[in-house]
C-alpha cells in the first residue's frame, strides 16, 4: 500500500538516503548506506527515510528488496518525467524535498547518479558536501564523517556547518541489512506549480556490453601496484588470475599510470573486495587502497619494503622483487598444472 | 563560433606528497605541481571542438601565482586565453567555495557556449566541482562525457555510466565533466605555441574584480571542515619472510594449497 501525502504534511528533520533507481532498478549501494545511517538515526532519535524518484512504483523491478529495507519510511516521488535520469530535474526534486521537510541529514551512495546530483543540490542551496565517506559517528549530538586522505595512513574526520549534513558514502563498504517490519511507503505529492522541465533529453540508452568485473565477489583477488614497474608486468597478473581463478585489481597509481582501466581500482574511489585470499604485488598499502581490501580473509603482500603498511597488515608478507616473484610463481603454477 | 571555457587544476605530482608526521599537514615544499591529468581530456575536447566549429578556448584556474605555468602549458596545447583567479581570500576553499568563485568568473566571461572540466582531480577526487559550479550558475550539467557534437544547433553528449551509454540532447550553455578515457590520443604541446607562451601572460582576477560575496570565499565560505586528522596505527600481524625468490614462491604455493586455492599433486 502506498499512501499519498502532500509534501508539506511529511515529517521533518529526518535522515534522508537517496535511493538511486536507474532503468527501473534500485542500486544496491542505496540499500548499503542505510546500514550506517540507521545507527546514526537511532542515536539522534530521528527517522530514516529512503527517497526514491521513479516513473511509477509498479515499474521498479526489485521492489521486494525495498520492502525489506531497514528505513522507517520510503518516500516515492513519481512522475513520467523521471523515467530517465536527468541531472538537473532529479536535483531540483530533491531540493524541493529539502526545502519542505528540512532534513537533518541527506546522504547519497557514491554511485554515478548520486555523485552527479549531490553537488548540484549542494550548489543550489549553498550546503557543505563531503565525498567518499566510509564511516559515520555521532559525537556530541553531531554527525562526524571520516574518510581516508592524503598519504599512507591518514584519516580525516569531517563535519559540516550547514544543515542538512550532506555526504556521498562509498559503495561496497557497508553490508545490506533487512528488516522484518516493512517500511511505510508514501507517495509524495509535490506542489502543483513544481516545474518538471529538464534541459536534458535522454534520446538513446545502450546498456553496457562489457561484463562488469567480478571483483567484489571474487574468492581470489590478485592486485598490483606501482611496484610492478610497468604495464607489461602488470598484464601478467591476468595470467596468474586465470591460473588461480581470481580477478585482477589495482591501486590508484597503477590506474593513473594507464596500466589498467579504472574499473579495477580497489579503494576509496574504487570498489571494495572481500576475497578468501588477496595477493598484493608491489603495493605499499596506502589507506586509499587498503580500505577497499582490509576485510579480506587472508592477505598476502609481496614487496621490497619491509616497512610498507600492507606488509604490516598482511598475514603473510614476502620481502622481494614483485615482478620477479610474479614470473616465478606463474612458471611454477604452469609446470604444476601440466 | 563557439566560446569554450575549460577549468583546470594544479595537483601535486603523485609520489611527491609528503605528510608531516607530527602535524599531519601536507608538506607543500616537497610537492611538485602538475596539471591534473584528467583535465587533459577536457582540454583536448575543447580544442577539437574549436577546430571543427571555430571560436576560442579560455582556460581558467584558481590558485596562487605558481599556477601560471599550468595555464601556459594549456596555451601550448591550444588554448587561446588564460585567466588566473588568485586572491588570498580564496585560500582554503572546499568544493562549494571553489565552485562559487569559478561560477563568478564564468559569469564575468559570459556569453559562452559551454564549460568543460576534468571528471575529477587526482588529489581531492571528489568530482563535485563541475556539477556544483553548474548549479550555482543555474546551468544543466552532465558528468563523465566521452563525446560531444552538434546536430544543427543542438548539442548532443554521449556519456558513460555504470549501466551503459546515454545519448543526451542538452540545451546550452551547459557544463560537462569529461571522461578521462574519452580520447585515445591527446595532443602534445606545440613547440611554436610553447615558445609563444613565454611571452604571453594570463589575466589575473582577484576577488575585487569579481562580483563576489566575501562571506562565501575560501575557508570562511567553506561549510565542510576537517576537525581532526589521525594516523591509523598498524601493528605487524602476520609472518614476514625474506629470502631467495624461489624459496618465497614455494612458501606461497604452500599457503595457496592450505587455503584450497590450488591443488598440488
Amino acid at each position: 500500500m502506498v499512501e499519498r501525502t502532500k509534501i508539506e504534511e511529511l515529517s521533518k528533520e529526518n535522515i534522508l538516503a537517496f535511493g538511486e533507481i536507474y532503468q527501473g532498478k534500485l542500486h544496491h549501494a542505496s540499500l548499503e548506506i542505510l546500514t550506517p545511517l540507521k545507527e546514526i538515526a537511532e542515536k539522534l532519535n530521528k527517522k530514516l527515510i529512503l527517497l526514491c524518484l521513479a516513473e511509477s512504483v509498479e515499474k521498479i523491478q526489485n521492489l521486494e528488496e525495498i520492502k525489506q529495507c531497514i528505513a522507517d519510511e520510503v518516500w516515492f516521488i513519481l512522475n513520467k518525467e523521471l523515467d530517465t535520469f536527468k541531472d538537473d530535474l532529479f536535483a531540483e526534486v530533491v531540493v524541493e524535498v529539502i526545502k519542505s521537510t528540512k532534513p537533518y541529514g541527506l546522504f547519497f551512495p557514491a554511485t554515478f547518479a548520486g555523485t552527479s546530483i549531490a553537488p548540484r543540490i549542494a550548489g543550489s542551496l549553498s550546503l557543505g558536501l563531503c565525498a567518499h565517506v566510509n564511516a559515520l559517528e555521532v559525537e556530541e549530538d553531531k554527525i562526524v564523517m571520516s574518510r581516508p586522505t592524503y598519504g599512507e595512513n591518514i584519516i580525516a574526520k569531517l563535519s559540516s556547518r550547514t544543515l542538512p549534513i550532506m555526504a556521498t558514502l562509498s559503495a561496497g563498504v557497508f553490508p545490506i541489512k533487512s528488516s522484518e517490519k516493512a517500511p511505510v511507503f508514501k507517495e509524495v505529492m509535490l506542489p502543483e506549480n513544481f516545474s518538471w522541465r529538464s534541459r536534458l533529453k535522454v534520446r538513446k540508452f545502450n546498456p553496457s556490453e562489457k561484463q562488469p568485473t567480478r571483483l567484489t565477489t571474487a574468492k581470489v583477488v590478485i592486485a598490483g601496484g606501482r611496484g610492478l614497474k610497468n604495464k607489461e608486468n602488470f598484464q601478467k597478473l591476468f595470467e596468474l588470475a586465470e591460473l588461480l581463478k581470481g580477478e585482477v585489481g589495482a591501486t590508484r597509481p597503477a590506474c593513473y599510470e594507464g596500466w589498467i582501466e579504472e574499473e579495477r581500482m580497489i579503494g576509496v574511489s574504487g570498489v571494495s573486495v572481500h576475497p578468501k585470499v588477496y595477493i598484493g604485488f608491489g603495493i605499499s598499502g596506502a589507506l586509499q587502497h587498503t580500505v577497499g581490501m582490509e576485510s579480506s580473509e587472508f592477505i598476502i603482500a609481496i614487496n621490497t619494503d619491509k616497512e610498507a603498511p600492507l606488509v604490516k597488515m598482511a598475514h603473510l608478507a614476502l620481502i622481494g622483487d614483485a615482478p620477479k616473484i610474479l614470473d616465478l610463481l606463474i612458471k611454477r603454477l604452469k609446470s604444476l598444472s601440466k | 563560433m563557439e566560446k569554450i571555457i575549460v577549468c583546470i587544476k594544479g595537483v601535486p605530482k603523485p609520489g611527491t606528497v609528503k605528510v608531516d608526521p607530527e602535524t599531519h599537514t601536507l608538506k607543500r615544499e616537497s610537492m611538485e605541481l602538475i596539471l591534473n591529468p584528467n583535465d587533459r581530456s577536457a582540454l583536448e575536447m575543447a580544442i577539437r571542438l574549436k577546430e571543427r566549429h571555430g571560436g576560442e578556448v579560455t582556460v581558467l584556474t584558481m590558485g596562487p601565482p605558481n599556477m601560471i605555468s599550468l595555464l601556459k602549458y594549456a596555451y601550448a596545447l591550444g588554448a587561446d586565453n588564460m585567466i588566473l583567479l588568485s586572491d588570498r581570500a580564496f585560500a582554503g576553499a572546499d568544493t562549494l567555495a571553489t565552485s562559487y568563485v569559478l561560477a563568478k568568473a564564468i559569469e564575468k566571461i559570459s556569453p559562452f557556449s559551454l564549460v568543460l572540466m576534468g571528471l575529477k582531480s587526482i588529489d581531492g577526487e571528489t568530482a563535485q566541482v563541475p556539477p556544483e559550479t553548474a548549479s550555482i550558475l543555474d546551468l544543466p550539467s552532465l558528468t563523465n562525457v566521452k563525446e560531444l557534437f552538434k546536430e544543427g544547433n543542438k548539442w548532443i553528449a554521449v556519456r558513460e555510466n555504470e549501466y551503459g551509454e546515454e545519448e543526451i540532447e542538452i540545451e546550452g550553455p551547459f557544463v560537462c565533466s569529461v571522461s578521462p578515457s574519452a580520447f585515445d590520443y591527446l595532443r602534445p604541446p606545440s613547440l611554436k605555441r610553447l615558445i609563444e607562451s613565454k611571452k604571453k601572460e594570463p589575466e589575473i582576477w582577484t576577488a575585487s574584480e569579481l562580483q563576489v560575496n566575501p562571506e562565501r570565499l575560501g575557508l570562511k565560505g567553506s561549510p565542510t571542515q576537517v576537525i581532526d586528522v589521525y594516523e591509523k596505527k598498524l601493528e605487524i600481524k602476520g609472518t614476514i619472510l625474506e629470502g631467495e625468490p624461489q624459496e618465497l614462491v614455494e612458501k606461497l604455493l604452500e599457503i595457496l594449497q592450505e587455503k584450497e586455492i590450488i591443488k598440488l599433486g
